[in-house]
């Protein structure tokens, strides 16, 4: 008898595009699916960070240093990557940055700028995606990282909540119509996780603030791997019956 | 710093503001209030500011002073 296990979260053999993969959250992404098996390409803006990331990962994974503020960065790129690389089975858009300001100080072109990192491109990446050149023709799987603070209010925070909430919208719209090409779209909504986002938004709060974010998960604060546990599952056929959904992460802090 | 006096009347939600007039007197002084200064100071004049260090600096000239310490 064979000594392999059954493993059907395997990811041998699939590609995939990652983006945000310098750092938290992508970073422990990219670790996993690679563990897994699968090939990676791994996109941010911060160049030392991809070099880390990718070398905990496969030699063969490929790096691509992308500004995501600025569009049409994935269509330029991806088609000359997936020509030398192969076609994906699927994407993640994990890039993404917060902001903090009340109504009365909301800047309008900085509102724009996370909107296009954290959404625009989610939607420039999906489209790129979806074409015949880039995707395996069996279909693919799209994965978003929204937030709970898509789901709940939190004050100061509109610009983040608009850019992640709309995440929300292009994951049902969009999972109907790729549902015909076999394309699943979901989204991960995750609560506090520790990483370097939160430590770029500490000096917006006052001592106590740490307790009170950690009471507010009944399992305690997140860790990256514990997202990128989610975003292996609906990558691989496991979750091959599930689309438009979003998914909480988040130790329980949207249960209460 | 040009236009520091507009921008932080716009916060304090009032017409105009003077250098001497401290920052706890305003009506709409609350946390909010600190947390869009320390917004502005990112957005418009890339530095980095914290709440005790806002409500440190007391008046609307303190808090120009510490814009302009933190700028140099
Ligand atoms: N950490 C949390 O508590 C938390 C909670 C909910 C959702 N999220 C979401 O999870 C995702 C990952 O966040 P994280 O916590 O790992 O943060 P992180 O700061 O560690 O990682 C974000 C990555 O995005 C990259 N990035 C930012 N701007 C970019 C740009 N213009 N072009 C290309 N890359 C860019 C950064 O370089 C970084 O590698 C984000 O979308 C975030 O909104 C995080």
């Amino acid at each position: 008898m064979e000594n392999s296990c059954y493993n059907p979260i395997s990811l041998a053999g699939k590609k995939f595009f990652i983006s945000g993969a310098a750092s938290g959250i992508g970073r422990a992404t990219c670790i996993l699916l690679s563990k897994l098996g699968a090939d990676l390409i791994l996109a941010d803006i911060n160049q030392k960070g991809l070099e880390e990331t990718v070398s905990l990962c496969k030699p063969t994974d490929v790096t691509v240093v992308m500004d995501f503020s600025q569009s049409g960065v994935i269509k330029e790129h991806l088609s000359s990557l997936v020509s030398v690389f192969g076609k994906l089975s699927g994407c993640v858009h994990i890039a993404g940055k917060p902001y903090i300001s009340p109504l009365k100080s909301i800047n309008s072109a900085t509102a724009l700028e996370v909107f296009q990192i954290n959404t625009m491109t989610a939607l420039e990446l999906s489209k790129v995606f979806a074409s015949r050149n880039i995707s395996v023709d069996e279909g693919g799987t799209i994965v978003f990282i929204s937030s709970v603070y898509a789901l709940v209010g939190s004050a100061a925070n509109v610009g983040y909540s608009m850019s992640k909430s709309a995440l929300h919208g292009i994951t049902k719209a969009l999972s109907i119509e790729l549902a015909p090409r076999k394309i699943r779209v979901n989204c991960i909504a995750p609560g506090f996780v520790k990483t370097k986002m939160g430590d770029s938004i500490s000096h917006f709060f006052t001592e106590g603030h740490d307790e009170k974010i950690r009471e507010m998960h009944p399992l305690g604060l997140g860790e990256p791997e514990d997202v990128a546990n989610a975003i292996a599952f609906l990558l691989s056929d496991m979750s091959k019956w599930i689309t438009g959904s979003i998914i909480s992460v988040d130790g329980g802090f949207t249960a209460k | 710093m040009e236009n520091f006096y507009e921008e932080i009347a716009e916060l304090l939600e009032v017409d105009s503001v003077s250098g001497q007039e401290t920052l706890l007197s305003f009506k709409c002084w609350d946390s909010l209030t600190i947390l869009s200064i320390i917004a502005l100071a990112d957005d418009n004049y890339g530095i980095t500011l914290s709440t005790s260090e806002i409500n440190d600096s007391k008046t609307v000239d303190g808090l120009k002073n510490l814009f302009i310490q933190k700028k140099s």
